[in-house]
């Protein structure tokens, strides 16, 4: 039976700790480059912090983590990639971006809506030594490729292989968290498999509070947002990454 | 036959055209993309046998418990583990990335002595001269350790002092140390059956305490609830992280933290919300209104809400004595739901902040934040993993990084429980590095060593047959057959936990209200326990995000 895996985050729950971007990283062997700034830099999960814009006593925030959202439906990446380098894996939905493939034309980035993917401007490196700490399980990726969130697609095979050699076909649901999901301390971010009428996070993604940034351009994201501010419910259809009230860089 | 240039042309073309028709020119071009993508000198993860270890995090006195990825024997990632009773699975941002640590570019790996080059051989003769010359002074940053006992024993068979530079949360707890005798490190607050927490400030959210407990009982408890089971009210002048998440901010005017208490206090005690626990202050409510900026009506509504929702206890973010003060009005001194007392063997220590102006020589441990600089001509031998930059030591002595070193893991600073845990040295050195123990254990061989008082502290944990083992079950200690089957639960990551406090073990009386405000200066909180360089990633994440103040480019 193919997946949807998907993610409900629950932003009043959300404190902008930053642990999720950390553990991406390290989990994806994104290097720290001294170079990367704020435009250039890897963030395949970035969290931004949002205001109702107001002053004083009446200010709120909110920490929005965005990622690439997984479009279920006219896949704007997959649509404009010259290479193929792009595809939605029909056993899992998750967006799939090949570095092998990827001639770095950066069309996809464009065509991204929620500015989820990154241009890999300089070749990996890290201090002497450091290179031992890498995640054996993720290829280092070169220079002059997009690089996107996959929804830590090595654990995902990690979870395959567990299972096949078990003789199973199907992989525990326990065996397969992404890196941002199980560092959550607040357990803000939940994932699950949203073709999974009995899953609670398929449960939650239908719940009234469930909400998709720009719902209204049609690409059925596979990652839902949760809040019960009404102001926050708002920039969803502004797109947090592009609002002038997300202070950003 | 004679070939003509249009037999060579069509002959080309042909050729070209059913060159394309094979696998050929497409497997090439996927060739040179992957050989492009891989080139020699780009660095690969280490290849060998891939294994979880379990552990806990040195890198604060909170010891959250770690699950440690190793590949080829070296760490490649970390994670939490669920079954800490105390971190409950979560870590900080910094933890995530602290298996980079040592291979930091501002990683001490030699022996320096005023910036110049020096070695482990004349930097214990010139400490055995100092100690021969005049008093020496040793400061702890991490007391309760097995390590902690060395360097206390060395400097009581010197003569010497031993001295404490405790993190803000103990510092918040020192005005129950004065007023009742406890000490300060044996103190905690029981968050977990508190039901209204007023922070004056502290950074609940944001790094306070350790990482999980709070931010895993808030997100149970209180997250996106309109009417929460616990209540976070938040005073601060700014919209901090806290303050964004809280059920309720309150935003004062800077540094009347103090007076704002004393208010809540009045109106408690005047409208006989609480019974009367405490010395009823002096000051009036309409200047405590000009004072904090906040009307009287709010803060007599405030200390109803307060009232309204009990157990209540205040966390200060440091030792103001008036927010102390209101504790004991709310009657959360000593009691479920407040600040209680975890350990009735604790011993008070002298601060670090003392004066050592008649030291001959200064030993610091790694373990003291690096923000603490003694005021003293004596001469300061410092151990540390990471040049922090900012130091007036004449020797700079390489320490052992994140899991280079065994160690064993106390209470945490806020934990209402006392907990023992060990954190086995998982990693191999690459560079002569000693930490401050094996230092003075060179000089003084009759030391025990740290695995001694680990086995001594094991057995007391087993004699006493109290708490329980947190591994993946938990087990009573007392159902535990041996010693030797209690060491080994312990040294595979298992944690003990101490029968919970009882209320009534601290009494705290006050006959008047206390006057003045913190001793301490407004400092940046987050950075007080935190490592002198932050871990790589953490650096990238806050250089490429606006989450926190991006940290200067040497450390990235």
């Amino acid at each position: 039976m193919s997946a949807r895996y998907g993610m409900v985050i629950d932003l009043d729950r959300c404190t902008g700790c930053g642990s999720c971007m950390v553990a991406c990283a390290a989990e994806n062997n994104v290097p720290a480059l001294p170079q990367a700034s704020a435009r250039t830099g890897l963030t395949p999960i970035l969290v931004y912090r949002a205001s109702n814009g107001m002053e004083g006593n009446a200010r709120r925030e909110t920490f929005i983590p965005i990622m690439c959202m997984h479009c279920e439906h006219e896949t704007p990446c997959v649509k404009v990639c010259p290479q193929q380098a792009v595809e939605v894996d029909k056993a899992t939905g998750i967006v799939m971006q090949m570095p092998q493939r990827c001639l770095g034309c950066r069309y996809c980035m464009t065509a991204c809506p929620y500015h989820a993917r990154y241009f890999n401007w300089w070749d990996p490196s890290w201090p002497a030594g450091m290179e031992k700490s890498l995640n054996p399980g993720v290829a280092v990726r070169m220079r002059g490729v997009v690089e996107k969130c996959n929804l830590c697609h090595s654990r995902l095979h990690a979870a395959q292989e567990k299972a096949a050699a078990t003789g199973k076909r199907e992989i525990d649901p326990a065996d397969y968290l992404p890196a941002c999901v199980e560092a959550c301390p607040t357990g803000a971010i939940r994932f699950g498999n949203l073709a999974d009428a009995s899953d609670p996070v398929s449960q939650e993604a239908r719940s009234p509070q469930a909400f998709r940034l720009l719902a209204r351009i049609g690409t059925e994201p596979k990652v839902y947002y949760k809040s019960k501010e009404p102001w926050v419910k708002a920039l969803a259809e502004s797109n947090p990454a592009r609002s002038s009230e997300v202070q950003h860089g | 036959m004679k070939v003509t240039r249009r037999d060579l042309l069509v002959w080309s073309a042909g050729a070209a055209a059913g060159l394309l028709a094979t696998p050929v020119p497409w497997k090439v071009l996927d060739d040179v993309s992957i050989w492009s993508q891989n080139w020699p000198w780009i660095p690969q993860a280490s290849r060998g046998p891939v294994e979880v270890r379990q552990s806990f995090c040195t890198l604060c006195p909170n010891g959250c418990g770690l699950r440690v990825r190793m590949a080829a024997g070296w760490p490649v990632g970390v994670a939490g583990v669920n079954t800490n009773p105390i971190s409950r699975g979560a870590l900080c941002p910094l933890g995530f990335g602290a298996h980079q640590l040592n291979w930091h570019p501002q990683r001490l790996r030699t022996v320096r002595r005023l910036a110049g080059a020096s070695s482990w051989n004349e930097a214990q003769a010139a400490f055995a001269r100092a100690r021969s010359e005049g008093p020496i002074v040793i400061i702890d940053g991490w007391p309760g350790r097995a390590a902690s006992s060395v360097l206390e024993s060395f400097a009581q068979k010197q003569g010497g002092s031993y001295r404490v530079a405790v993190g803000p949360e103990i510092r918040a707890l020192s005005p129950y140390e004065a007023w009742s005798g406890v000490p300060a490190t044996s103190l905690g607050y029981d968050l977990e059956n508190a039901q209204t927490i007023v922070s004056f400030g502290a950074p609940l959210l944001d790094g306070w305490g350790t990482p999980g407990r709070f931010t895993r009982l808030w997100a149970e408890r209180a997250a996106g609830m309109e009417n929460p089971q616990l209540r976070l009210i938040h005073i601060e002048p700014s919209l901090s992280r806290t303050a964004s998440r809280a059920w309720q901010w309150i935003s004062v005017r800077e540094g009347s933290e103090s007076a704002l208490a004393a208010g809540l206090a009045h109106v408690l005690i005047e409208q006989k919300l609480v019974p009367a626990h405490g010395p009823i202050p002096t000051v009036g409510l309409d200047e405590v209104a000009a004072q904090s900026g906040i009307t009287a009506d709010a803060i007599r509504e405030l200390a109803r809400t307060i009232a309204g929702h009990m157990p209540a206890v205040a966390i200060s973010r440091d030792d103001d004595p008036a927010i102390a003060a209101l504790n004991v009005v709310l009657g959360a001194v000593g009691a479920r739901g407040g600040i209680v007392r975890r350990s009735k063997n604790a011993q008070t220590h002298i601060s670090a902040e003392t004066s050592i102006a008649d030291a001959r020589a200064v030993l610091i441990d790694a373990s003291v934040p690096w923000n603490f600089v003694p005021q003293t001509g004596a001469e300061v031998f410092r151990f540390a993993a990471w040049d922090g930059g900012l130091n007036n030591s004449a020797w700079l002595l390489p320490a052992p990084g994140f899991l280079e070193d065994l160690t064993d893991v106390p209470s945490a600073p806020t934990s209402a429980v006392q907990t023992y845990a060990v954190a086995p040295a998982l990693v191999k050195t690459t560079s002569d590095v000693r930490s401050a123990a094996q230092f003075l254990s060179a000089l003084d061989p009759t030391l025990s060593s740290a695995e001694t008082i680990i086995h001594a502290r094991c057995s007391d944990l087993f004699r006493a047959r109290a708490g329980r083992l947190c591994a993946q079950e938990t087990m009573p200690v007392a159902q535990i057959a041996s010693l030797q089957k209690l060491e080994e639960e312990i040294w595979k990551g298992a944690v003990w936990v101490g029968e919970p406090s009882e209320p009534g073990g601290l009494r705290c009386q006050l006959k008047e209200w206390p006057a003045g405000a913190s001793s301490l200066p407004v400092q940046s909180w987050a950075n007080a326990w935190t490592i002198p360089v932050l871990p790589p990633l953490a650096s990238k994440v806050y250089i490429e995000s606006n989450l926190r103040e991006a940290p200067a480019r040497r450390n990235a």
